[in-house]
Formats: C-alpha cells, structure tokens, sequence
C-alpha cells in the first residue's frame, strides 16, 4: 500500500515539475500577469510544438498516473481479493 | 559476565532451590483469587478478551508493530532527513536553473505606492489595526471614544499576542494528537482560523466582499470552526478504535 502511494506520488511531483517548467516558458507571458495558466505564444515554432505537447501530457502524466496508483490499481487489488475470497 | 558469579538464575537440575522470584508478568496469590468468582472475574475476563483482540487487530494489520520511543539519530532519522534534504534542495535547484526569476524595475522612492501593505505573515496583525467598529463609546463622554481607534487597534495586538504567549502556562501540550484533547484541539484550530481571517480583514478593500460582511465573518467564522473541530474530536473519542490507539499510544516520551 505505502508502495503503490509512494509511485503514485512520485509521478505527481516529477511530472509536475516538468509540467510547472513548461508552463513557466510557454504560458506566463508576463509576471504580472497569468503566470502558469496563461495562453500559448501564437504560430510557435518546431522546438516550441514539442515543449508544448511534452508539457500538456506531463500534466495528464501527473494527474491520471497519480490516479492510476492510488485508485485503480488498489481498486483492481481489492475486486482480486474479494473474487479470491468469494471462490 | 561468567557463569560461576551468575547464581541468581533458577537451574533446573536439581542443584539449585528451584524457587524463582516473581517478575511483572507472574500474578500474586490474591491476585490469582480474585480472579476466581464475581465482579472480579468479570472484568478480568472482559480485559483480557480486550487484550487478547488488540494482539489479533496488531497480528492481522502490516502496519509494523512499534514498541519502541524512537528510532536511532543514526543511521535511521539521519538517512531520513537526508532524503528529504536532497529531495527539496534538488527541487530548488532545478526550478531555479529552468526558471530564472523576472526581475523588476529598480523601485522608485519618490512615489508613494498606490497599496500599501506589510508582508503577509503581518497581515493578521495589520487587520487588528482595523477593529475601529469595535472600540466602544462610552454615554459619559457625550458618545465619545474614550481611545483613538489606532490606540485600540495597538491594544488589541497586546491583547492578541499576550493570549498567545498565555497558551504555554495553561497547557503543557502533553497530547499527541487532536482527539486527546478536543478543548485545546479547537482552541488550536480557532487562532488559525481568526489569523487568516484577520489577514482577509487587512485587505478588505482588495477583497471582493461585502466590507461589513467581511468584518462580521472575521470573529464568526473561527467560532464556528473551533465548534465544528471540537464536536467531530469529541465524536471521535467514542468507539472500540479509540480505546484501542489510547492503549497502542499509551507508551509516551517523559515530561
């Protein structure tokens, strides 16, 4: 159990970070502004194209792989054990 | 140690007495009678399937059983605290190498700020300095103050920080965890709460609410939350769960 909570938050904070660089490069254009959250630079080039995929799938890396361990795979271990138990 | 001047053990050849000395563990003569009939033997039955249940819920968890005040400072705390160490120095490292921070116009001392505000760990003590719908007038006065506002507001700083250093006298703070002591527990969860209502208070004007709305939420807010803290602890006090931590954490440091 503490394992699956410790991969699960492993995914979170390494993909979040990357997310969180990303982000910072790509979607705060100014400081006073949004910062994070802001829109993308228009017409970006190669280089940027590939920074900005790799940030939007770390950020659903860091949401639905924190999830997949601490939800469904538990959940997937206990449906196991009570069909074991059941038989 | 030597086996010739260790007589105290009991042997069991023949050649010693073969009385051994009661320990902890060995019951008592009376001990052993009261156990027999009655009240007595009721609640030593009741206590032992207490026990016996409590070694069972252990046996049965994969929590590891721990019996012992602590861990080692080495290798175990020290390893630890180097991880986390690590951990989060190599997080400021890395953010600090991929994200350079913006740095802003030199600030200008001949214009006045358009906001003024102390840092936001003051913010609560600002907010004090904003009580003045509180500060009575007195009908002897003709309706007068008997203080300034910004007099009351320094005093309700001495006031406030006064209690704070109080809490140590009246509490040692023995408890381990909330449910031990829900008074204290909701006394706890009051300050924090008063504090960052008294810091949204500073910031009224900035803040997109009601100001008297705000005002009234800042001292009704941590009374409902110190309420709502000491009922749920209260009602967790109950149960077989809570007398079973009370005896698994009944091993504590001393005072």
């Amino acid at each position: 159990m503490a394992d699956e909570f410790m991969k699960g938050f492993g995914i979170l904070v390494t993909a979040g970070l990357g997310w969180m660089v990303i982000a910072g490069w790509y979607k705060t254009p100014s400081f006073q502004g949004t910062q994070l959250l802001g829109e993308y630079p228009e017409s970006p080039d190669v280089f940027s194209q590939i920074a900005i995929y790799l940030g939007e799938s770390l950020f659903y890396f860091a949401i639905f792989g924190a999830l997949a361990f601490w939800v469904l795979v538990p959940a997937i271990n206990q449906a196991r054990q009570a069909y074991d138990d059941r038989s | 140690m030597t086996e010739d001047t260790d007589t105290t053990e009991a042997r069991a050849d023949g050649g010693g007495t073969g009385i051994v000395p009661p320990d902890d563990e060995t019951p008592t003569w009376s001990e052993r009678k009261a156990r027999k009939q009655g009240l007595a033997r009721t609640t030593y039955e009741y206590f032992e399937r207490a026990r016996r249940e409590d070694q069972q819920l252990r046996q049965e968890s994969d929590y590891v059983e721990r019996d012992v005040l602590g861990f080692p400072a080495w290798p175990h705390e020290t390893i630890r605290n180097l991880a986390l160490t690590s951990f989060f120095v190599g997080a400021i490292v890395f953010l600090s190498a991929t994200l350079p921070p913006h740095i802003d116009a030199p600030a200008n001392s001949g214009v006045t700020p358009p906001t003024i505000l102390p840092d936001w760990y003051l913010y609560w003590s600002f907010g004090l300095l904003k009580l003045g719908p509180l500060n009575p007038d007195l009908a002897l006065l003709g309706g007068q103050k008997l203080m300034a506002d910004r007099t009351f507001g320094v005093l309700a700083n001495l006031v406030v920080v006064g209690a704070i250093a109080i809490v140590p006298f009246l509490n040692k703070g023995s408890a381990r965890r909330p449910v031990e002591q829900p008074f204290w527990a909701s006394v706890g969860v009051f300050g924090v709460i008063l504090s960052i209502t008294l810091a949204v208070l500073s910031v009224k004007n900035l803040f997109p609410m009601d100001s008297h709305l705000t005002f009234d939420l800042t001292f009704l807010v941590p009374f409902v939350g110190a309420f709502i803290t000491y009922a749920v602890l209260k009602s967790m006090r109950e149960g077989y769960m809570f007398e079973l931590n009370r005896r698994y954490y009944r091993l504590r440091p001393p005072k």
